[in-house]
């Protein structure tokens, strides 16, 4: 990599596997001393929880970023409308302009182990820069 | 005379608290039951798409994927879309429906088409299932008539935008692709500025509105963008992507149509077909029950002749300056995309 690693986009749905992903987002961005803006797409369903739904997921990030001590300031948070693998193959592009792509490995209530609808298999066909898919740990199930 | 796809048992394509559910096409049936057509109605038998049928718009590894997905008891797709082990047969019948009534359309003079199916399908794209949809239905009764030498327009007038039926034909020079849409909303896509493929510059029409608009500005929006483009094309076929969650009622999102819109939008649909009988509506989305109900009898109402009475079109919303931005967006994107303008301005 010839240039330094700037802004890191981390799909966020709110469930145990993405929580994972942004955990290993802060770790990393310390290291690098970048930014980590995480992105939320608005799903069909997600219309009947009311408008509020994405305001709770920021609370919860936010909590998640005291508990390790990841400085605030360096923390984005991008809601737009669309399903997650289109959402994210943006975040390449302004207003977020990514470097690095990171997803947990399963979505809110999907399958396990269905490729048919994984975002982060979709992401690794499509992803356009580089991509970093966090295992759920196995305690995590 | 309206011929419809007959009914075929859904209910096993359910997943409780669902907003697409099998109680939609009970309410799409009262619908054209308030028309009280009688021997204007013919039901066609249930039709099983083939795989070569399907793999006209299908991957056929997506195909054997979702078949084995849904043999094995289904499950959740992604966060919106579901399957269970009825969902495959369903949905090939749901894909089927729209051949057959096509071809029992050819047997009757100035007939129009209605298919009443779920899953919906707008948003299938070749690969993969999203937005409550397994396989794309309008797309493969689109590409069997293209397969006929036919040229097929598909009007979109769902309230979400049909990503799916847009990236099948993105570059097809016979399928002319124009939908109403609010926007910012699901699936994401749909900007003015996407409009077609290489082979197919401007054959995609995408007419974005705000959150707010009302019937009268969905129709500016066609008249003024969309018609001068259906006009060129010079259609043989026209195909409706009916979807009616652009209904005021409608939980899922904030357009503001009433009934009567939607008659007025069918009105338009048969204006832009060559002739009678060559004009069928296919059931997208609608989750409100009464609203879905209403507007299935308006639709077909204007079409078919009728004395239903529907509700009164909606006027003065939201989006004129939308659909003048839509129109200038595209105007500039063909230009850009033809090679005649740096496109300094639009960048
Ligand atoms: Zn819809």
């Amino acid at each position: 990599m010839n240039q330094p690693l700037r802004t890191i986009a981390v799909g966020f749905d709110g469930s145990p596997s993405a929580e994972l992903a942004v955990r290993w987002s802060f770790a990393l961005a310390r290291q690098l001393d970048a930014r980590v803006v995480l992105v939320h797409a608005v799903g069909l369903l997600q219309r009947l929880e009311g408008a509020d739904a994405p305001e709770r997921f920021l609370e919860s990030v936010h909590r998640l970023a005291d508990e390790v001590g990841f400085d605030r300031r360096r923390l984005g948070w991008h809601v737009t409308d669309g399903d997650a693998c289109s959402v994210l193959l943006r975040a390449t592009d302004e207003p977020i302009g990514a470097d690095l792509l990171v997803v947990g490995s399963r979505g809110q209530g999907v399958h396990a182990g269905l490729m048919l609808g994984s975002t982060s298999l979709q992401l690794a066909e499509r992803a356009t820069i580089p991509l970093v898919i966090v295992p759920a740990g196995r305690d995590a199930d | 005379m309206l011929i419809m796809n007959g009914p075929v048992d859904d209910a096993g394509h359910e997943d409780p608290g669902h907003p697409e559910r099998p109680d939609r096409l009970r309410a799409v049936v009262s619908g054209v039951e308030d028309l009280h057509l009688g021997d204007d109605l013919t039901l066609v038998e249930p039709y099983t798409a083939t795989r070569a049928e399907l793999t006209r718009v299908h991957e056929g590894s997506y195909l054997d994927e979702l078949g084995a997905f849904c043999y094995e008891g289904g499950g959740n797709i992604d966060e919106d879309t579901y399957a269970t082990y009825d969902s495959w047969s369903l949905a090939q019948y749901a894909a089927g429906a729209g051949l057959a009534v096509v071809e029992e359309m050819r047997r009757h003079d100035g007939a129009v088409g209605f298919i009443a199916t779920r899953p919906p399908g707008h948003h299938a794209l070749r690969d993969r299932a999203m937005g409550f949809c397994l396989l794309n239905n309008i797309a493969v009764t689109a590409a069997a008539l293209t397969g006929e030498g036919e040229r097929v327009l598909i009007l979109d007038w769902d309230v979400h935008h049909g990503n799916g039926t847009q990236s099948i034909f993105w570059n097809d020079p016979n399928v002319l692709y124009v939908s109403t849409h609010q926007w910012p909303l699901y699936p994401g896509s749909g900007g003015a500025r996407e409009i077609g493929g290489p082979d197919a510059l401007g054959l995609t029409v995408n007419l974005p509105l705000p959150a707010g608009a009302t019937g009268d500005v969905v129709r500016q929006a066609l008249d003024q963008v969309a018609s001068p483009v259906v006009d060129q094309f010079d259609p043989t076929w026209v195909l409706v992507s009916a979807g009616y969650d652009a209904h005021r009622l409608d939980p899922l999102a904030e357009l503001a149509l009433s009934g009567g819109d939607f008659a007025a939008l069918a009105a338009m649909a048969a204006g832009f077909a060559p002739r009678p009988g060559r004009l069928a509506f296919f059931l997208e989305g609608g989750y409100d029950l009464s609203a879905l109900r209403g507007s299935v009898a308006a639709t077909l109402g204007a079409v078919v002749g009728s004395d239903f009475r529907p509700e009164e079109p909606t006027t003065g919303g939201l989006g004129v300056d939308e659909v003048h931005r839509a129109q200038s967006e595209r105007g500039v994107a063909l230009r850009i995309a033809l090679g005649s303008d740096p496109g300094e301005d639009f960048l």
